[in-house]
């Protein structure tokens, strides 16, 4: 007869084993800023090439010795100093406050979970947004007051955070101004994501530079791209683009124009029905993507409707495509501002990396707007948005297809 | 009777100490939702001051994060010296080893989890800070456990239920909710560095616990309404509080996903179109928080419930069977005065 042996643990070996646990999973959480595969794959054109790795560490690394880590960012001396370094080093690392009582790690605090790390809008909660959170990395903004192909000013950036995009996962970080010692932490963050984009620009560009040159990348390259970025947000401000002011109209003129507006709006010159819709419901024919998915999928041959085609990206990082639809403008939900100025905006100057794209203004040209069509044309689609142009339109007139309005600019 | 009123120190005082353990897991889920683990960078001092020696000025109106860090630290203080003042009661008071070791282990529970927030604090490590967040309801279920065994109904219950079909349907439930917690714990505490994919597995899981629990709950609580469980009335009271749980617990969960990701499908209507979250809003925070605070009641209630059933079931290991062998030697007409609530029962 043999004995039986049986495994126990006593009190003392289970609580021993939960501290040694939890001190060896704590090792396993380091954050970096990852390579760009997913862009090396789309400027190679091919998921297999050996050379993806090699080419997105390479860029990485130099990237990282310009511009530091996670935790320890750096800013190269000899680039200009267009992000305040103080708001970087400040939204930089882990979240927490050291002994000298000033928080830190506000990226990590706020924006990392759906932005990533890297800035890369590869969040752990990425794939459950919708639209995605914005990856940095392309140094492309939507809502902003500059042209498409410019960079967005601080102000831009700004509005964007604290006041978040309705509709979407962005959060409206307005509530942090009501405390004193949260009041400055938009604009620390703005200074970082800044940083991110400028990092990631760079990043790419130098993948970009390496797929097509046989050579090794050198720090001086490095050097050279990131001055060229730097020089683009620079220039952000000299950039920022004066829209016309919509002048009010009494009700009856103001009929008027909201019908010329839609005529316009359902018109060749301006072909807005054909993403939005004839009513502008945001049903036209239009099944366009966006930049950031195009840089992936059509530039690198892959179509992005074909699942058997796109996948192969995955491994890569790329999240699954999504058509870029165009709003429906009778929800009221106009992304990028609820007002007349905003929507002015957004037709003058588009919608940066979407298919919405600014509209020429001039008085010359048949094919550009007019002053008084841009006017119908925006009265036309805040008719629609339900926003307030004139007193007559809060009273709830047969001008406008909604009764009230609001006004948050 | 002496002894009976003994044994009731130990309820009180093991009551005042759950009661106590649930502000302190309310305010260790603000920790979480404000991001404030960091907030005191030293333990187990703060800021270089002995932790009861923090002036009380700065504590209260200093940042909002240093507010709520302090105070949980403070409170887990209260609450550990509670703990140790109950070993002390029921090595005194408590007949029943076992109760006794209950109230041990309830110590060794609430110093590790102290140990875990030094840990945390020290390395700066959010993994920890995932396993403290695990082991806050843990801690507070073993605190209610001890009030549940001391209760009245502990004492008094009978256990002559035959059939077990409800007896499962319990264990099964407070388990899901124990894995709930931790899946719940990884979505709180979810580490920047992970992939978009583990992530969502970890949605989909706790969507489908989610889903698990809500079924076991309404079919317990359909249960208990008919035989054989519905002679025992005293089932009903925690199946009854489970539902109106779960059904704050699942609007709370709708809730902590919109404040989070935004409103499902907002292209349904107007409504969902505008919403905007407010980052760090006040009202946010309390959803956040409450969906964390509640699914702690929702495992405590599962044992509340768990506890009933297994002290009637005649298989239990923790039936009454005292109680059942004097009913029986009444039946058999051996005895004729059965003490029903006698203390030291085991």
């Amino acid at each position: 007869m043999t004995a039986t042996k049986s495994f126990t643990i006593s009190t003392a070996e289970a609580y021993t084993l939960i501290v040694v646990l939890a001190f060896l999973l704590a090792g396993c959480s380091k954050p970096v800023f990852s390579p760009n595969r997913l862009a090396t794959a789309a400027f190679l054109q091919s998921h297999e090439a050996p050379s993806i790795e090699e080419i997105s560490i390479s860029a990485n690394n130099l990237t990282n010795q310009l511009f530091g880590t996670p935790d320890a960012p750096l800013w190269p001396e000899s680039l200009d100093q267009v992000v305040d370094f103080d708001g970087v080093k400040r939204s930089a690392g882990p979240v927490g406050r050291a002994h000298d009582r000033v928080e830190r790690g506000l990226y990590r605090k706020h924006c990392v979970q759906c932005h990533g790390i890297t800035g890369d809008g590869a969040g752990p909660a990425a794939i459950l947004l919708a639209p995605y959170a914005r990856d940095f990395r392309r140094g492309t903004f939507k809502f902003k007051s500059t042209p498409i192909g410019s960079k967005p000013t601080k102000a831009d950036l700004i509005h964007t955070i604290e006041h978040g995009i309705a509709g979407t996962s962005m959060p409206a970080f307005a509530p942090l101004r009501n405390r004193d010692e949260f009041a400055k932490d938009i604009e620390a963050v703005t200074e970082y994501v800044i940083y991110l984009s400028i990092r990631g620009e760079v990043e790419r560009r130098l993948i970009r530079s390496a797929t097509g040159d046989e050579s090794q990348l050198t720090i001086q390259d490095a050097l050279k791209e990131a001055a060229i970025v730097v020089d683009t947000w620079k220039q952000a401000d000299q950039k920022v683009q004066a829209v016309p002011s919509i002048p009010t109209l009494d009700r009856d003129s103001l009929a008027a124009s909201v019908a010329r507006g839609k005529e316009l709006f359902n018109s060749d010159k301006t072909a807005c029905f054909k993403c939005h819709g004839t009513e502008g419901r945001g049903d036209g024919i239009s099944q366009d993507y966006d930049e950031w998915t195009k840089d992936w999928t059509i530039r690198a041959g892959i179509d992005p409707a074909s699942k058997s085609e796109w996948k192969v990206m995955k491994k890569f990082g790329a999240l699954k495509p999504v058509v870029n639809r165009s709003r429906n403008l009778h929800l009221g939900a106009i992304r990028g501002g609820h007002s007349v100025e905003t929507i002015t905006k957004r037709i003058v100057l588009g919608i940066d990396g979407t298919p919405m794209p600014s509209a020429a203004i001039g008085e010359a040209s048949p094919n550009s707007l007019k002053s008084e069509e841009l006017a119908d044309l925006v009265r036309f689609v805040a008719s629609i948005a339900n926003v307030k142009q004139t007193e007559e339109m809060t009273q709830g007139t047969s001008v406008a297809h909604h009764a009230g309005g609001r006004d948050e600019s | 009777m002496k002894v009976d009123q003994e044994n009731r120190i130990v309820y009180r005082w093991s009551l005042a100490l759950a009661g106590l353990t649930f502000p302190l897991i309310w305010l260790g889920g603000l920790v979480t939702t404000h991001d404030a683990g960091m907030a005191v960078p030293d333990w187990p001092g703060t800021y270089g001051y002995n932790l009861f020696l923090y002036p009380l000025s700065t504590w209260l109106f200093g940042p909002f994060d240093l507010l709520v860090e302090h105070g949980h630290r403070l409170l887990a203080s209260v609450v550990g010296l509670m703990a140790i003042i109950l070993c002390f009661i029921a090595w005194r008071c408590e007949s029943r080893g076992w109760v006794q070791r209950l109230c041990w282990l309830l110590l060794l529970a609430v110093i590790s989890q102290g140990l875990l927030g030094g840990i945390r604090v020290l390395l700066d490590e959010r993994v920890v800070a995932l396993i403290h967040g695990v082991g806050g309801p843990l801690v507070f279920s073993l605190a209610c456990w001890i009030v549940m065994v001391n209760s009245r109904d502990w004492k008094v219950a009978n256990s002559n239920l035959n059939v077990s079909g409800l007896r499962w349907i319990t264990r099964a439930l407070f388990l899901i909710s124990i894995c709930q917690l931790v899946l719940g714990a990884h979505l709180r505490h979810a580490l920047p560095t992970w992939q978009p994919t583990l992530f969502v597995s970890f949605v989909h899981t706790h969507l489908l616990l989610a889903l698990m629990i809500t079924l076991c709950i309404f079919l317990s609580a359909i249960l208990v309404f008919f035989r054989p469980y519905r002679a025992h009335r005293e089932l009903r009271l925690p199946a009854m509080l489970l539902v109106g749980i779960v059904i704050a617990q699942v609007a709370l969960g709708l809730g902590t996903w919109i404040t989070n990701y935004a409103l499902p499908w907002p292209e349904l209507n107007a409504f969902f179109a505008n919403y905007t979250i407010a980052g760090r809003g006040f009202w946010e925070s309390m959803i956040i928080n409450g969906h964390q605070a509640t699914g702690s009641l929702l495992i405590v209630f599962s044992l509340w419930l768990l506890c009933r059933i297994e002290r009637r079931c005649v298989a239990s290991r923790f039936a009454n069977i005292s109680i059942q062998n004097e009913v029986t030697e009444v039946i058999a007409g051996n005895r004729t005065n059965p003490v029903l609530a006698g203390p030291g029962v085991s």
